[in-house]
């Protein structure tokens, strides 16, 4: 085969990739413009409409199908994915920071850390409860499920710092030192400059992983429901589109994240150049 | 003088490698130091354990009077120029010289316009006067040098170690840098320990050599001393201009691969005996020619020689392999032809012969 030939295979494979990744995800979008209340989530669409973006916001005339139970778990998901990015992130720097050098156990130590996402879930969640109500301890979703997400999100925020500096050129470091800095506040104003794109990286892993976090959730969170929680609710009644119009929502709300998250990247990255770009105009 | 750093019996191992064996020294303030070694030789350690990024596992380090074998690197007051510059990339030229003034811990510059004041001149100083808002990676080799250098230097160090500082630029820039250096280096008055791997570097920089061999020093003295007087083989060989014979001491000469070769005076004590001649001290002469009483002659298979504007040198094969080479400065005479795979003698005075034994 030549060289265009692989080339037009290639971009078909990867056509064909995207189309399989994003597939699920269009039909959900489609349906979510079902006219509503009388229509379901299949096709054919009866009639295009926006009625169930409305219903989620509870603007149309009451009818037979209650409105989404997800006003409270929506905060309760989003304050504790925000918990558990900054604690995770927090976390993962220091311990990423404090394998630079070896130390004694320090393969153990690494093994126990990455270890917490990869034991299944489930299993994680309902020993949690188990050994909450062994001693005691009252389940809550800002409580022991926020423990759990941070084991869970943990490594993979470690992980993700440990790759930076493992690219990391400690002789700034150490050039700031013998310029007479103390190694806390070359940290501050060299290390972190430095290692923000990875901290950002970091950041937005463990909020996302925690965001839509359901196995560990499902036995540690008690009575008051987080968001993956709620919806999974609502299934086993009955599926109407007003979950996938909540779909596309909060799609389009990861989006913007990545937006900021691209933002943030970007002008860290071209700091640098912009400087340049003035010297030379 | 007065003695700015002082190192007694310093040891530092990796593993089961000594890297730094009992160093012993002492720089005097105020001058140009150099350190010349061959790669890993323990020159780079020794600057790492000066500056206080290694610990030593023994030894102590006494810094102008001061015991600092356990302080911290930013309490030493020692500035330090990295092979690689290790500049700040996310600052501007001007923020990574201006970085130690406003950011040290000990007595911190906080008036702005004291700070830019000391910057600017510091700036003028190294000749980078213009490229103040540039950033690190818009500037070229030597420029991002000089920034490397002002930024230590703004912060008055007492002693400034450089770790091969003009290894990363181009010939042409290395010595044109290397006359700045020295410079600069007398307009601020502080003591330079300046490691390199070259010879002509070491000898052309420092006021005072040292040479390092096998984690130890060698050889502590001025750039004549070390080129014409090397205390040993090793000395002799990191100078890249002595042929050397191993070999014993015999009657009447030093018993080599070459037969019995003469000297005149003592031989020098050390450890592995020698014979050294330099390369320029060789005459090249057509084989079998006559030899005076004072003269040492032996005879080589000429392989090739190598023009280098000033000089050429010749390369000959010895009759047990050995490669022996000569250096015939063209300001002196004229280059000769010589013919390869031809025998020829060459020959040197009994007096200019170094031996060790």
């Amino acid at each position: 085969m030549n060289a265009s030939g692989i080339k037009f295979g290639l971009g078909v494979y990867t056509t064909l990739f995207l189309v399989f990744l994003y597939g699920p995800l269009v039909v959900l979008a489609i349906l979510s413009f079902q006219t509503g209340p009388e229509g379901g989530p299949q096709f054919p669409i009866i009639e295009w409409s926006t009625y169930w973006y409305k219903h989620l916001f509870g603007l149309t005339p009451p009818s037979r199908i209650a409105p989404l139970p997800i006003d409270q778990g929506l905060g309760r998901s989003m304050l504790l994915a925000m918990m558990t990015m900054v604690v995770s992130t927090i976390l993962g720097v220091t311990a990423a920071q404090a394998f630079r050098r070896r130390f004694t156990g320090s393969g153990v130590v690494f093994y126990l850390i990455v270890l917490g996402m990869m034991v299944p879930g489930v299993l994680v969640g309902l020993g949690m409860a188990l050994v909450a109500n062994t001693l005691g301890i009252e389940r809550h979703w800002w409580g022991t499920a926020f423990v759990l997400h941070v084991v869970y999100t943990f490594p993979f925020a470690f992980l993700v710092m440990l790759a930076i500096f493992n690219r990391f050129d400690s002789s700034v470091e150490e050039a700031s030192w013998s310029l007479g800095v103390s190694p806390a506040r070359t940290f501050r104003k060299i290390t972190f400059p430095l290692i923000f794109p990875g901290v950002l990286s970091a950041m937005l892993f463990a909020f996302t992983l925690s965001y839509d976090e359901f196995s560990r959730t499902l036995f540690a969170s008690g009575r008051d429901l987080t968001l993956p929680l709620a919806i999974y609710g609502t299934f086993s009644v009955e599926v109407h589109p007003n979950v996938f119009a909540f779909g596309v929502l909060t799609t389009l709300f990861s989006f913007a994240l990545l937006s900021v998250y691209a933002v943030l990247m970007g002008l860290s990255v071209r700091r640098a150049k912009r400087i340049a770009v003035q010297e030379e105009a | 003088m007065s003695a700015v750093l002082q190192l007694s019996n310093v040891v530092k191992t990796y593993g089961d490698l000594r890297a730094l064996d009992g160093i012993d020294l002492s720089l005097p303030d105020d001058s140009y130091v150099s350190l010349l070694g061959p790669s890993g030789s323990g020159k780079t350690t020794l600057l790492r354990v000066i500056a206080g990024f290694e610990p030593p596992e023994g030894g102590t380090i006494r810094f102008s009077g001061k015991d600092v074998t356990n302080t911290p690197p930013h309490e030493r007051n020692i500035g330090f120029v990295f092979q690689n510059f290790a500049l700040f990339p996310h600052l501007s030229v001007y923020d990574n010289i201006a970085f130690g003034l406003v950011n040290r811990a000990v007595d911190p510059v906080t008036d702005p316009k004291l700070v830019d004041r000391k910057v600017r001149d510091m700036i003028s100083l190294v000749g980078l006067t213009g490229l103040e808002g540039r950033a690190t990676t818009q500037i070229s080799g030597g420029q991002k040098q000089r920034v490397a250098l002002a930024r230590t230097l703004v912060t008055e160090p007492q002693m400034v170690l450089l770790d091969e500082p003009l290894g990363a630029l181009d010939a042409n820039l290395r010595a044109r840098m290397r006359s700045e250096l020295r410079m600069i280096r007398e307009r601020c008055g502080v003591t330079f320990l300046h490691v390199t791997g070259s010879e002509t570097e070491a000898l052309a920089m420092g006021d005072t050599v040292l040479v390092l061999d096998r984690a130890r020093i060698a050889q502590q003295g001025d750039s004549d001393t070390i080129y014409n007087r090397p205390c040993s083989p090793a000395v002799a060989r990191f100078l890249n201009c002595y042929n050397l014979f191993s070999g014993k001491m015999a009657d009447g000469g030093f018993a080599t691969a070459q037969g019995l070769l003469g000297f005149q005076g003592q031989p020098q004590r050390a450890a592995d005996p020698a014979y050294a001649i330099r390369y320029d001290r060789v005459d090249i002469r057509p084989a079998g020619a006559a030899v005076t009483g004072d003269e040492v002659q032996i005879e080589g298979t000429f392989i090739a020689s190598e023009y280098t504007g000033s000089a050429v040198n010749a390369f000959f094969s010895l009759d047990d392999g050995k490669v022996f080479e000569v250096e015939a400065h063209l300001s002196h005479r004229a280059p000769e032809n010589h013919e390869p795979h031809r025998r020829y003698a060459l020959a040197w005075k009994r007096e200019d012969a170094l031996v060790f034994a």
